[in-house]
């Protein structure tokens, strides 16, 4: 835009000799390699996943076309509508138990005149640092029967309790909630956290002055406000919950007991890395990316309806 | 500027993290770059289990110091078995580095053989083992997990005869006497006493046999012993039979329901060995390689324990097993096949490895002529001076054939499956007589075959290539 | 009244105080649990929950306490190679993502030309792409290029994250003004030494926090390695450790060692970067 009017402007000499524009070749320069691994490890690869999920495969070089075949299999194969039941438990139990948790931290470390609350944000944040594969191994002993520090613990104060109490063969998923609550609940009370420090000060005291009570103040004050990062927290928790994998296969060496650990990932793994399929992977991947997608698109529009309304 | 204010500027630029990061990055790549090129020129043989590793070194060592050049020596590594098998098949399927002679174990194995027949990672050693007249000379049940579509792809290491081994230090105090016992009902009934709840916790002191539902290892075990299975000799999937069904309702109302008689005490864990030398549990489905790793594991378990053959299912029936199962195969990409061979020969069939095997690792091998060295008929301390070799070695012959598919595990966790939902349901109904079970066990079999079968069919490559009979 | 008004403030307080430091014991617990399973022998480890009890300082048998365990670790089993390949692995794709993440954002807040909005709707479109779908095809690529059992084929699919690109572009847009660029380009600067000497500096708490999540992001990285490294020699910590357990499942102090010098450098990097972290990590989502 600057250009014709070096070209035109005998007006104004002085300013065109001294203005440098932005030489058109820098942008691109500062984007090359974003462009590059881009093109190289992502587009690529989606277009190479349509074709494979039409594939089987044994490892990547014996291929076989097989159309829609992998999806129709994969679509009534009780086995994933299985890891799909478990990923779905499992992302509800993100949503309702481990969110909750996380808005409670926080409203408690908000209270104004706290004191401690790095040292405590600090605690609250450090599980979530430790990554899933560790925390699959600590869990694993935690979780153990009857040597485990959970079952030997809930035994000393409630003799009644079961010291063999099969976690990790039968309540698999609430061991895992369990888990995932340790790890998370830190996490995403920083994001609520930093919301919450967006709730004008002022509002509250003049409706505290006005009388009214802490649940009425934090329906019509503070959840506004933080609705649309709870609603991000909500989209980032599910889709996280739905690429499970380390935490139930370091946790029981593989989907454990009856499938009671299996899931979607799981799945894809089990076929594309064990099995050698990688065509029915992607078949899995897509299904997979679908529900996300959605999942992404239905947060886009229930924040945009909330904006307007 | 002066220099050093210069150089704060410079450093000041940004977070100190990128300094930090900078020079642990620089770090590590140094000591990185400084590793020596570890890749030898000679040969390398790949193995998963612990034990065996005592035994191979002196004869790697004298193979070694035999061989005139650096070419033919051998290197062995060892590996965890999910890594073993997970670098193997990635070596099958895309080419990166794989050892030229492999150990590998039964479950593993078998995931090579799921593509097409020209696709096995494997040297066929079919027609070898014929031309060297190795067929007879081993136990023929040994070969069939490394056979598929009819082609033998390993030589086999192993025959692993299941025996009963039990807590006799228990069993006597509580006057029991085991010898007349034939059948695992009998069997039972004579244990009953010892599930005693001495110290009033409300549940017994002791359960009567390490099993659980969730041991797919183990269930399969006590299905071969019965005559059933998963597959037929055609490698048909054949897990709708009678026989399964029976099988499956009894054990569900062995570890659910009001008559509970066996615990979950996990091999290879610290709870499950922590139970056994309680005495939590008094008898234990015993492989022969399991008697090598109770040994280094829960050496105070020493003298305690018996061996006795495994109950049968009728009177006149099977009195043993068969669990687990490695197999030495030599991998299309060696470079050199002869001397992988000779190797392969020099660890399976030398009677005098076969020995220290035994002695490390309870071991038995499938080479017949091995089995009158006397190291078999050493009494074992371990054992209350029982011969263990001898033992094992007695029920060799009766081990059953377990045909190999590479559908192998999906089918055991189907059926798997089949005896989670029966054994639930006994403990919710509090089922104790297998009779009432086995119509629900028959049809959740029958839908158990169904999926199975879908699977296969599924699978292009099996198609393209029929069994070779 | 005022005096009564900060006494009641405090009486408030006080169950605050008490919630907060019941959910704290609740989140230490496992890491106490670990670090001191990580000093004990196996049979403490199932003799005492915590630390084993005996008649020295604080009823502490502290003479039981043994640093066999990491012994072991580093000298029979050679963690150290793996702890090597992990600090390796994730120092170099931290800095690497993070410089050419912010290059890429700087482009995308502060340049006008010509494909600038489609490059956004990429960038945008790929954080939506699940890294699972990534897996099967990528690892086929990787087999294509031949890149497999290699650093690379780590390091390469990761240098430029689309989320660190979107990152850095929302974080740059607001601290870096327009006129503070044009001026330096008045004064003869070269584009790189503006990037370098202006724009850098700006954003320093986004490149605290994006060294720290992609360092978090690689040394916690499993499937990764998992699939595309073969060789042992080259094996991070995630990978090393959970084999460790296959082979010696039954040494709970082996592993609780291994789990702590797994995740004891990356709380120490945390200590070190925590404010920036924290503060970088909302701002994608509280502005966003």
């Amino acid at each position: 835009m600057s250009a014709p009017a070096s070209a035109s402007a005998p007006a104004a000499p002085l300013a065109v000799r001294r203005y440098r524009a932005e030489p058109a070749w820098v942008p691109w320069v500062f984007l090359a390699p974003f462009l590059l691994t881009f093109g190289v490890f992502l587009i690529w690869p989606l277009v190479q996943s349509v074709v494979l999920a039409c594939q089987q495969t044994f490892g990547p070089k014996s291929t076989a076309w097989v159309g829609f075949a992998n999806f129709s299999f994969l679509l009534h194969d009780p086995l994933f509508w299985k890891a799909v039941r478990n990923t779905a438990l499992f992302a509800a139990g993100s949503v309702f138990l481990q969110l909750p948790v996380s808005l409670g931290l926080a409203l408690l470390l908000n209270r104004p005149g706290l004191r401690g609350r790095t040292i405590f944000r600090l605690i609250f944040f450090a599980p979530s640092l430790v990554g899933l594969v560790f925390v699959g191994l600590l869990f694993s002993l935690i979780f153990a029967p009857r040597t485990g520090l959970v079952n030997t613990v809930l035994n000393d104060f409630f003799p009644a309790f079961d010291p063999e109490f099969p976690w990790l063969q039968v309540y698999v998923m609430p061991a895992l909630i369990l888990a995932a609550l340790w790890l998370y609940a830190g996490f995403n009370m920083v994001y609520f956290l930093a919301a919450l420090q967006g709730v004008p000060e002022e509002l509250m005291e003049a409706a505290a002055l006005d009388g009214a009570g802490a649940w009425h103040r934090f329906r019509h004050i503070v959840l506004p406000e933080i609705l649309p990062v709870g609603t991000f927290v909500v989209l980032m928790s599910l889709l996280g919950s739905l690429q499970l994998f380390e935490l139930p296969y370091i946790l029981l060496n593989g989907p454990g007991a009856d499938n009671r650990g299996l899931t979607i990932v799981m799945y894809l793994y089990d076929n594309g890395f064990v099995t050698g399929d990688l065509g029915y992977a992607s078949a899995v991947g897509w299904v997979l990316a679908l529900v996300m997608g959605s999942f992404a698109f239905a947060q886009r529009w229930f924040n945009k309806r909330q904006e307007e309304s | 500027m002066s220099a050093p204010s210069r150089l704060r500027a410079f450093f000041a630029v940004t977070t100190p993290a990128v300094w930090v990061l900078l020079a642990l990055a620089l770090g590590a790549a140094g000591l990185i770059a400084a590793r020596p090129g570890a890749r030898s020129t000679g040969m390398s043989h790949w193995l998963f289990a612990k034990g065996h590793v005592a035994v191979y070194t002196p004869v790697f060592a004298k193979w070694n110091a035999e061989q005139p050049t650096e070419a033919t020596r051998i290197e062995s590594l060892l590996i965890d078995g999910p890594a073993l098998e997970r670098r193997m098949l990635s070596a099958f399927m895309s080419g990166t580095p794989v050892a030229d002679i492999v150990e590998t174990e039964r479950s593993m194995a078998c995931r090579a053989f799921t593509g097409p027949l020209e696709d096995v990672g494997f040297v066929d050693l079919t027609d070898l083992l014929k031309a060297e007249g190795l067929m007879d000379k081993i136990n023929a049940p040994s070969f069939a997990p490394w056979t598929s579509r009819g082609r033998i792809f390993g030589l086999p290491h192993d025959v692993h005869p299941v025996m009963l081994a039990y807590r006799a230090d228990l069993v006597e105090a509580a006057g029991i006497d085991l010898s007349k016992v034939e059948t695992w009902a009998e069997f039972f009934q004579a244990m009953r006493p010892l599930m005693a709840d001495g110290d009033g916790d409300g549940r017994p002191d002791r359960y009567l046999l390490n099993f659980w539902p969730n041991n797919r290892d183990l269930m399969e075990l006590l299905l071969l012993q019965a005559g059933g299975g998963l597959f037929d000799a055609d490698e048909r999937v054949a897990i709708a039979t009678e026989r399964n069904a029976f099988v499956l309702a009894n054990l569900a109302t062995w570890c659910a329901g009001p008559g509970r008689v066996t615990v979950d005490a996990p091999d290879f864990t610290a709870a499950g060995n922590t139970l056994r030398l309680r005495g939590v549990v008094v008898a234990a489905l015993m492989p022969d390689w399991l008697a090598g790793i109770w040994k280094l594991d829960m050496p105070d378990l020493g003298g305690k324990l018996r061996l006795m053959p495994l109950p049968a299912w009728e009177k006149g029936g099977r009195r043993t097993s068969v669990v687990g199962g490695t197999m030495l195969g030599i991998t299309k990409a060696s470079k050199d096949f002869e001397t992988a061979w000779a190797l392969a020969k020099r660890l399976y069939l030398d009677p005098e490895v076969h020995a220290a095997f035994f002695k490390r690792t309870t071991i038995i091998p499938p080479f017949k002529s091995s089995w009158e060295h006397p190291a078999f008929a050493a009494p074992d301390p371990f054992f209350g001076g029982q011969p263990s070799g001898t033992l094992f070695i007695s029920q060799a012959a009766d081990v059953p054939m377990r045909p190999a598919s590479p559908y192998n595990l999906p089918a055991l966790a189907r059926v798997n499956e089949v005896l989670i939902a029966l054994a639930e349901r006994a403990a919710r109904e509090g089922i104790s007589d297998p009779e009432v079970l086995l119509p629900d066990a028959r049809a959740r079999l029958a839908g158990a075959q169904q999926r199975v079968e879908k699977m296969i069919s599924r699978n292009v490559f099996l198609r393209e290539t029929p069994p070779a009979r | 009244m005022s005096l009564t008004n900060a006494q009641r403030q405090k009486l408030l307080l006080f169950p605050v105080y008490v919630a907060l430091t019941a959910a704290g014991i609740f989140t230490l617990i496992p890491f106490a649990w670990l670090v001191c399973a990580a000093f004990k022998t196996n049979a403490d480890i199932f003799a005492f929950n915590f630390l084993p009890l005996g008649d020295g300082f604080l009823g502490v048998d502290w003479g039981r306490l043994t640093l066999l365990n990491f012994f072991r670790l580093f000298r029979e089993l050679g963690i150290g190679v793996a702890l090597t390949n992990s600090i390796f692995l994730a120092a170099t794709s931290a800095l690497l993502a993070t410089f050419c993440c912010s290059l890429a954002g700087y482009a995308l807040a502060k340049f006008r030309f010509a494909g600038r909005g489609l490059v956004m709707s990429l960038v945008l479109a790929a954080l939506v792409v699940p890294g699972s779908l990534l897996l099967a095809p990528g690892y086929k690529l990787l087999y294509d290029l031949g890149l497999l059992n290699s650093f690379a084929g780590l390091i390469l699919p990761g240098l430029t994250p689309a989320f660190g690109v979107f990152l850095f572009r929302q974080a740059m847009v607001n601290a870096v003004p327009a006129t503070l660029i044009e001026s330096a380009r008045i004064d003869g600067a070269g584009e790189f030494r503006i990037y370098f000497t202006i724009v850098l500096p700006l954003v320093r708490p986004m490149i605290g926090a994006y060294l720290m999540i992609t360092f978090l992001g690689t040394w916690n990285n499993f499937i990764g390695p998992q699939i595309v490294l073969q060789d042992p020699q080259s094996f991070p910590l995630s990978v090393a450790i959970n084999q460790l357990r296959g082979l010696y499942g039954t040494d709970y102090g082996l592993i609780m060692s291994g789990t702590l010098v797994s995740i004891a450098p990356v709380l120490a990097l945390f200590l070190l970067l925590q404010k920036e972290f924290i503060a970088g990590l909302t701002s994608g989502a509280v502005k966003g």
